[in-house]
């Protein structure tokens, strides 16, 4: 297992059993190779698990779904019109 | 590290690119061709508040698009598909593809019609946009590929020193500040006036390539100030550089300018050099080369962005070609396409360029509202969503962009079907 995947295994593990490890000694302090070079100087935000993980569907209620269809069938209309006279002007 | 160490400025450096990155790269050919052109045909007044008037409203939607990607981590295709479906993730990343393909064509003709200025072809335009495209690959890294396209994109200002060499009138400059005289001509010259110059200025692949570019980058909450910072730089800079090419292009207005419109625009070069001298023409020639590569990099960039997301594979210029095949292949070939449609002959290059802003205003509205509606996600976004002022701007400029988007395109229907005379 390489410095980076240690790292990333690290951050997925539960705060609590993260919480009852000895401290980590700091990354930087090891000797790197250069692909973890980017690894080491991300910030823990930057790093979280839950980026891989997709985020929950939004729960749209009737009206805004009919609304988001009707501006989508709207935005196509127009787009076939402009298609449209931009043929007709080519011909 | 800057940030333990408190070195602000160090940490702005840091951290500004995305923004600058989308606001200059959409001072593109076709747009800086479309703020000459409304110079020569209308002059200063008007245009000169109006253009940045549309990079504020640019600066609302962008801000709202790196806040996003700062809080989620994800670019918009991503989060699109996974929060509300695939459908509609489908749907913005066809609109994206689509108004991309047509606009990267615009890019290559507009590197084209500088080229031209010194004497060299379609052909020598299109190695060179494919050649930038894969050396931006090089650095194996975003924080390189970013470097990189920013170091190019600086010299968007070219065409303020282009627009500083035809000596304008201070005093013209400052009365027109009042958005006065008003374009005249037919109503639906004006309408076109409007959703091509909102389409230069507004367009979802910013969208795309902000959030993406942000995620990419690896800001988080607490960059939000600074990713202010950097769309705001990124405004005010576009919107200078662009009232630097309407300045140029206006000198020519009592010199025949009006006649050179749109790509026909090639003429914009040389009739600067035979009006003004030929710095301010070799400015412009190379001003519209810059704009078009600069371009050609970070909308090939959003096209891969988005396919990648969409499809849900790794999307970032951190990762190895080998990793990320799909992100890459994606940015190379649209970028291709693109470049091989400027080599068919006799293709109506001019009439396409026209028409890529007019879609992509059209096809806008539909992004923002995405945008506006995931920065309002309070699920998502926390503390960090939008306030009721952001989104009543917000809401304020879908309306202005979707009403004079659709009007166009109505107008012009009916009178191409004759239904209005």
């Amino acid at each position: 297992m390489n410095q980076r995947d240690a790292a990333r295994d690290e951050l997925e593990r539960p705060p609590e059993a993260q919480a009852a490890d000895p401290p980590a000694m700091d990354p930087r302090a090891v000797e790197a190779e250069p692909e973890d070079e980017l690894i080491m100087h991300l910030e823990r935000d930057q790093f979280v698990a839950e980026t891989s993980r997709p985020v929950a569907r939004a729960t749209l209620g009737r009206r805004s779904i009919a609304a988001l269809w009707a501006l989508r069938v709207f935005a196509v209309a127009v787009s076939l019109m402009v298609v449209y006279t931009f043929v007709s002007q080519l011909s | 590290m800057a940030r333990l160490g408190n070195r602000r400025w160090s940490l702005m450096w840091l951290l500004v690119g995305p923004g600058i990155l989308a606001m200059l790269g959409e001072n593109d050919g076709p747009s800086m061709i479309a703020y000459a052109s409304d110079g020569a045909q209308y002059g200063l007044g008007f245009f000169v508040p109006f253009i940045p008037l549309l990079f504020a409203m640019a600066f609302v939607c962008q801000e709202m698009c790196m806040r996003v990607g700062a809080v989620t981590h994800r670019g918009y295709g991503e989060l699109v598909l996974q929060r509300f479906g695939p459908v509609w993730g489908w749907f913005a990343a066809g609109d994206l593809t689509l108004t991309n393909l047509i606009t990267l064509v615009a890019e290559f003709v507009a590197i084209r019609v500088g080229l031209a200025y010194f004497h060299l072809g379609s052909v020598v335009a299109v190695v060179l946009g494919l050649t930038l495209v894969v050396f931006t690959f090089s650095g194996g890294r975003y924080w390189r590929w970013e470097r990189i396209v920013l170091g190019m994109a600086l010299f968007n200002g070219l065409f303020l020193v282009a627009a500083i060499l035809v000596k304008p009138h201070v005093g013209a400059l400052a009365g027109s500040l009042d958005f006065m005289p008003f374009p005249g001509g037919s109503f639906n010259t004006l309408l076109l006036l409007l959703a091509s110059t909102i389409g230069a200025t507004v367009t979802p692949w910013m969208i795309f390539f902000q959030q993406g570019a942000s995620a990419d980058k690896g800001m988080t909450p607490r960059d939000i100030s600074h990713g202010r910072y950097d769309s705001a730089i990124g405004a005010v800079l576009a919107s200078i550089f662009g009232v630097g090419a309407l300045v140029a292009g206006a000198a020519l207005r009592s010199r025949g300018g009006a006649g050179i419109q749109g790509f026909a625009g090639a003429g914009y070069p040389q009739g600067l050099s035979h009006v003004v001298g030929s710095g301010a023409g070799t400015l412009f020639a190379l001003g519209l080369i810059e704009a078009g590569a600069v371009a050609i990099l970070t909308i090939s960039a959003s096209t891969a962005y988005a396919a990648a997301e969409c499809v849900g594979v790794t999307h970032s210029f951190n990762s190895h070609p080998r990793e990320a095949a799909l992100f890459y292949a994606a940015n190379f070939g649209v970028a291709l396409l693109a470049a091989l449609v400027i080599l068919i002959p006799g293709a109506p290059l001019l009439s396409i360029a026209l028409n890529a802003n007019v879609l992509a205003t059209v096809l806008l509205p539909v992004s923002l509202v995405f945008m506006v509606m995931l920065a309002n996600d309070r699920g998502l976004m926390g503390r960090h969503a939008n306030r009721r002022s952001t989104n009543v701007v917000g809401i304020a400029v879908i309306a202005f962009v979707g009403i004079c988007g659709a009007a166009y395109g109505i107008d012009s229907f009916l009178l191409a079907t004759h239904v209005i005379g």
